[in-house]
């Protein structure tokens, strides 16, 4: 079929979600399966041929979404049924609903400006979060950090069993060894 | 109007400390949270409100402990049973929620167990938990049950909060999304709005009949 001049197309919106957590790594693929069968399960097959939903890209942590006008209130509801993506537990936060993918991009443009502007600053000393840096401890048990936004840290418990990734604020951590670091306490 | 999350669980029954989700429920459009087994703090503005769940006791173990929670300003929710089970339980004083309507028998929640939590000011928890993760019949039994909430609340009028059960960061929904969710089963945003200030509503002070002047 010949293309369609823009006048008679369909007309479409896209919607921009955030994954979480950060630093996961999503296939578009994976997040494509996902979110049909969230939107075919919610919905069923009749509003999911209306609604084309179809997954865009992945671009700096965040998934564009794009369906036609005005089933995306749908689609919104549907996205926030997602719970896990191939076995991996996501959620995706919705930020903005455009008419044009590339007003998208410039929201994610904008979205990772604040929040690189939300970023801690590294500490004078020098001192990374990677591994090298100093030992965490949540609780009881030693943990190493995943990820760093502001005040939220993802951790993992270390251990060879029962290791999961834990949720956490940087009052939540206590180092361990505190008073050996020479420049800690 | 306070906007509030009628059920978190916290590590380590959760994997998110309360912190953490006190500070999810900030970006997601909260300003306060009932924590379960947490203690009662602010952090960065939002209010965690302690919370306790007590489910697979007797009614009147659920008085006893309900007798000892009031005054320690915990919101007291117990989990739904039987048809009797939930009378009794609604006109306890002391407690504030009913849970767990959705996996409830089809027939516990009638338009008389609607009048007593009325008349004693008991909400009934709408817990997103099963539309947001149960699909096929799980769901649909949910959305069912709530839709029977739906037409008793119109006519009876008793508080109701939402909940999200999030054991984690990633469980929690935004107050628009929450909206959405809610719409499956008829409730619109004013609705929405009302249920998500409904712990306010069901732990305020008693007010007396009477005014002394």
């Amino acid at each position: 079929m010949a293309v369609r001049p823009p006048t008679l197309r369909e007309k479409r919106r896209y919607v921009l979600a955030r994954i979480d957590p950060e630093g996961v790594q999503v296939d578009p693929k994976d997040l494509y399966y996902a979110m049909y069968e969230a939107v075919v399960s919610l919905f069923g097959d009749p509003v999911t041929a209306a609604m084309q939903p179809s997954v865009i890209g992945i671009e700096s942590g965040c998934a564009l979404f794009r369906c036609r006008r005005g089933t995306e209130r749908e689609l919104m509801v549907a996205l926030s049924t997602l719970g896990v993506c191939r076995e991996v537990p996501v959620a995706l936060r919705i930020l903005a609903v455009s008419g044009t993918a590339e007003s998208l991009r410039e929201r994610i443009a904008a979205f990772q400006e604040k929040a690189t502007a939300e970023q801690t600053p590294p500490d004078q000393s020098g001192e990374s979060v990677t591994p090298a840096g100093p030992e965490y401890r949540f609780g009881e048990a030693p943990v190493e950090i995943l990820s760093r936004h502001g005040h939220k840290v993802d951790v993992i418990e270390k251990g060879f069993k029962n290791t999961r990734r834990l949720y956490l604020t940087t009052e939540d951590l206590e180092i361990l060894h505190a008073t050996t670091i020479p420049d800690g306490i | 109007m306070k906007i509030t999350d009628a059920c978190v669980v916290p590590y380590p029954a959760g994997d998110s400390s309360v912190r953490r989700l006190a500070l999810e429920a900030r970006s997601l459009g909260f300003d306060s949270i009932v924590a379960l087994a947490a203690k009662a703090e602010t952090v960065c503005g939002v209010e965690v409100i302690p919370g306790i769940y007590l489910a697979g006791l007797s009614a009147k173990d659920v008085q006893s402990r309900a007798k000892k929670c009031r005054g320690t300003g915990t919101v007291v929710s117990v989990q739904a049973g039987d048809n009797g089970f939930i009378r009794t339980v609604a006109n306890t004083r002391g407690v504030h929620i009913l849970r767990g309507i959705y996996a409830a028998d089809k027939h516990a929640f009638d338009h008389v167990t609607a009048k007593i939590a009325a008349d004693n000011n008991t909400a009934i928890d709408i817990d997103l938990a099963p539309i947001i993760f149960g699909r096929g019949h799980q769901r649909q039994k949910a959305i069912h049950r709530y839709l029977d909430v739906m037409v008793l609340e119109r006519r009876f009028e008793f508080p109701l909060t939402i909940s999200s059960s999030a054991r984690s960061v990633l469980g929690m929904r935004a107050v628009r999304e929450m909206t959405g969710l809610c719409s499956l089963f008829g409730m619109d945003e004013t609705g929405v709005q009302a249920a998500l200030d409904g712990v306010a509503r069901v732990t305020a002070p008693e007010e007396s009949a009477v005014t002394v002047i």
